[in-house]
């Protein structure tokens, strides 16, 4: 059976959503669009050829009927959408944040159990190649015991999405309870909640504000810089959000007790990090080219993966759609444990309750 | 007579803003975004210190920042618009920030509208490469086929239509050409694409429609007070249009060295309709950035018209050899400014 998918929310992360489900049509179609301004869901529809676009959810959810519902809309809004989605019984693909606060997290948790349909929520670059590549090692026992996680993530304030929020005073990311940290920290702390198992790890959390003042509103306060330690039970975790930092990436360093690992999201590497055998200045010089094969080697590999055209930006969300689709059509587990949700939804909010009274200048 | 810029401190909006300061207005309102850069209007009301500029912060994606702006206004010079970006922005910033303008304007009928739209909106003119655009050229038929930008200016344009429709505003669109002058981009598209290191240079010894940004200007605040511009559409360029080729050899003396690659048009289609496929069996691993259709739209050349708007009074005032001259000259002394660099 193919899924009817719909899209609510025709935002530019909407397009991403668009060309994934395009690539699986023996799984699933895009059969509709919406947005509260139908517009922005007349272009999407027109650009992707797709049969259906509406300014009203209500309206296509029971014109359309679909099987799944992906939410793309400003996370205050997801609750409620959700909430009707579940109604018409449409399984549901949630984009990050989930919701504002734990609570609306349980809640949204709760109702899809109870409507007996399945929830997710775009993790997506868990799924990536080298994530997935780096699970596979540290589950095969490569870096022995985890010690400690660095987990870093950069933001560009000038780049198209983040002028534009700063344009606006009234955007919806100024509305969420941590702000521009609050749409971004989940990528930093899934990277975490991966290998670190503790419900509830000790969380110490600052922010700052780096820029200088230049709006003479609420918008000067917002935090662009955050640092926050994690401290489970046998392991640690460093979490870094930096809007000043160039070029900006997104890595994760997973220390073992036997390897460490060097996982560049942006620009798709995994690498070991190499320790030399060899004695004196030979053990220092040594190690420079061992590193430089071991990303030569992912390069070639890289280069392979895009000869057989899979070297696509949003292969995390590919295979993460991919495996929940599946898991309605065969019933199986969702690809992301609501557990590991729940847990990150707790820690967000202890994040935003510590910076709001912890807060400096940079 | 109190008029309001949209985009006022924009490439052409700071403009226009400067070439209203000459005439007989009560007020120049122009509409900025809290804290965004205003050193181009900066730039124009040092020039005229006595002039009635009043600047009123806002965003037109907020409809009571709109209502506040337009209150008593006479004239709208709607200049703003998105430039770059995703499909979402480019709609959002064009299109959506437009139909709240127009529905701002449902209370004040009598206001007239003028709207900047783009060359953008053309369909082919015709199958050969002498075919002449004007302001009769039928519009694009497929533009989700175009550039997004083009996609999003047309349907901006098409959104206006339907309100005039419904709200019967008087309504002046002007679509310019190549808007080019000292702090505006370098080398327009239509002349070629930089990648790789090397510029590509796909637009041959096809006509360049420049139009530099005082001329346009010009252009602009002579239709929006022309009181039988109503419903008008007017395209805009200067007179004496320099080929694509003269144009990029004369960058390359008075600018910078660029290491050019000249790719006749059948090659450039032939090559578009390789990447498509491309882009369709490797599943989007590259995106369609050029295709057979976008070729045919951006290089295949024509010649072009502005009658109407010289039948209207305008007149080129800077001469494409002074145009050229001063943008240049403004593109040189950056080029001269340090860049950072790797220690060695």
């Amino acid at each position: 059976m193919v899924l009817k998918v719909a899209i609510v929310g025709c935002g530019k992360i909407a397009d991403g959503h668009v060309e994934e489900v395009r690539k699986m049509p023996e799984l699933a179609c895009v059969t509709a669009v919406c947005d509260l301004e139908s517009l922005m869901a007349e272009q999407l529809a027109r650009r992707y050829s797709i049969p259906a676009y509406y300014g009203d959810f209500e309206m296509l959810l029971n014109k359309e009927r679909p099987d799944v519902v992906h939410i793309a809309t400003p996370p205050a809004s997801h609750l409620a959408l959700a909430r009707m989605a579940l109604t018409a019984g449409c399984h549901l693909y949630i984009e990050k944040p989930l919701t504002l606060n734990l609570r609306e997290t349980e809640e949204l948790i709760r109702l899809a159990n109870e409507a007996d349909r399945k929830l997710t929520v775009g993790y997506s670059y868990l799924f990536d190649p080298p994530s997935l590549e780096a699970h596979k090692l540290v589950n095969s026992g490569y870096v022995g015991d985890i010690v400690h996680i660095e987990s870093s993530y950069g933001y560009n304030l000038a780049g198209p999405f983040g002028a534009a929020m700063m344009g606006d005073a009234m955007h919806w990311v100024h509305r969420l309870p941590g702000k521009l940290i609050h749409n971004n920290i989940d990528h930093l702390l899934y990277r975490v909640t991966e290998y670190l198992p503790d419900d509830r790890p000790d969380i110490h959390a600052k922010g700052f504000v780096r820029r200088t003042v230049r709006y003479g509103d609420h918008r000067d306060d917002l935090l662009d810089e955050l640092r926050v330690m994690v401290s489970g039970a046998n392991a640690t975790a460093n979490v870094t959000f930096t809007c000043g930092a160039r070029p900006t990436g997104y890595i994760t360093r997973i220390y073992g007790s036997v390897n460490t690992l060097h996982v560049d999201h942006t620009n798709h590497t995994l690498i070991a990090e190499a320790s030399s055998y060899l004695p004196g200045a030979f053990g220092r010089i040594a190690p420079a080219f061992h590193t430089a094969r071991r990303y030569l080697k992912q390069g070639i590999a890289n280069v392979g993966r895009f000869r057989r055209a899979d070297f696509h930006y949003f292969a995390g969300l590919n295979t993460l759609l991919g495996r929940f689709y599946q898991s309605i059509q065969d019933g199986t587990e969702e690809p992301v444990p609501y557990r590991d949700i729940l847990r990150i939804s707790w820690m967000i909010d202890e994040i935003i309750q510590q910076t709001a009274g912890n807060v400096a200048n940079l | 007579m109190i008029v309001l810029i949209t985009g006022a401190n924009g490439f052409l909006g700071s403009a226009v803003v400067r070439r209203l300061t000459h005439c007989d207005l009560r007020e120049i309102r122009c509409l900025v975004r809290p804290g965004s850069d205003r050193s181009r209007l900066a730039s124009v009301i040092a020039e005229s210190p006595e002039s009635n500029i009043r600047l009123v912060e806002g965003t037109l994606a907020n409809a009571r920042s709109i209502e506040i702006a337009l209150a008593g206004v006479d004239i709208v010079f709607h200049i703003a618009a998105g430039m770059t970006g995703s499909a979402a922005d480019l709609f959002l910033s064009s299109v959506v920030a437009s139909k709240n303008l127009l529905e701002a304007l449902r209370c004040q009928a009598r206001t007239r509208v003028v709207l900047i739209s783009s060359f953008g909106v053309y369909g082919r003119p015709g199958s050969s490469s002498k075919s002449i655009l004007t302001e009769e050229t039928s519009l694009e038929t497929m533009p989700e086929r175009r550039d997004l930008y083009s996609f999003a200016k047309h349907r901006q344009e098409q959104l206006f239509w339907e309100y005039r429709e419904v709200q019967h505003f008087p309504l002046v669109v002007l679509r310019p050409g190549v808007i080019y002058g000292p702090g505006g981009s370098e080398i327009s598209s239509r002349v070629g694409l930089s990648a790789f290191g090397l510029f590509l240079h796909l637009g041959g010894n096809n006509l360049l429609p420049l139009s530099y940004v005082d001329n346009c200007a010009d252009a602009v605040v002579l239709a929006g007070l022309s009181e039988t511009a109503d419903g008008q559409v007017f395209n805009v360029h200067d007179d004496d249009l320099p080929t694509c080729s003269q144009f990029l050899k004369r960058f390359r003396r008075e600018v910078r060295r660029l290491r050019v690659l000249h790719l006749p048009f059948w090659f450039t289609r032939s090559l578009s309709g390789a990447l498509l496929k491309y882009s369709i069996r490797s599943n989007g691993q590259l995106p369609p950035v050029l295709t057979p259709y976008k070729c045919d739209a951006s290089w295949k050349g024509c010649r072009f018209n502005n009658s109407r708007l010289k039948a209207l009074g305008w007149q080129q005032n800077v001469s494409t050899e002074d145009g050229l001259s001063r943008t240049f000259a403004a593109h040189r002394e950056k080029v001269k400014q340090p860049k950072a660099q790797m220690p060695s």
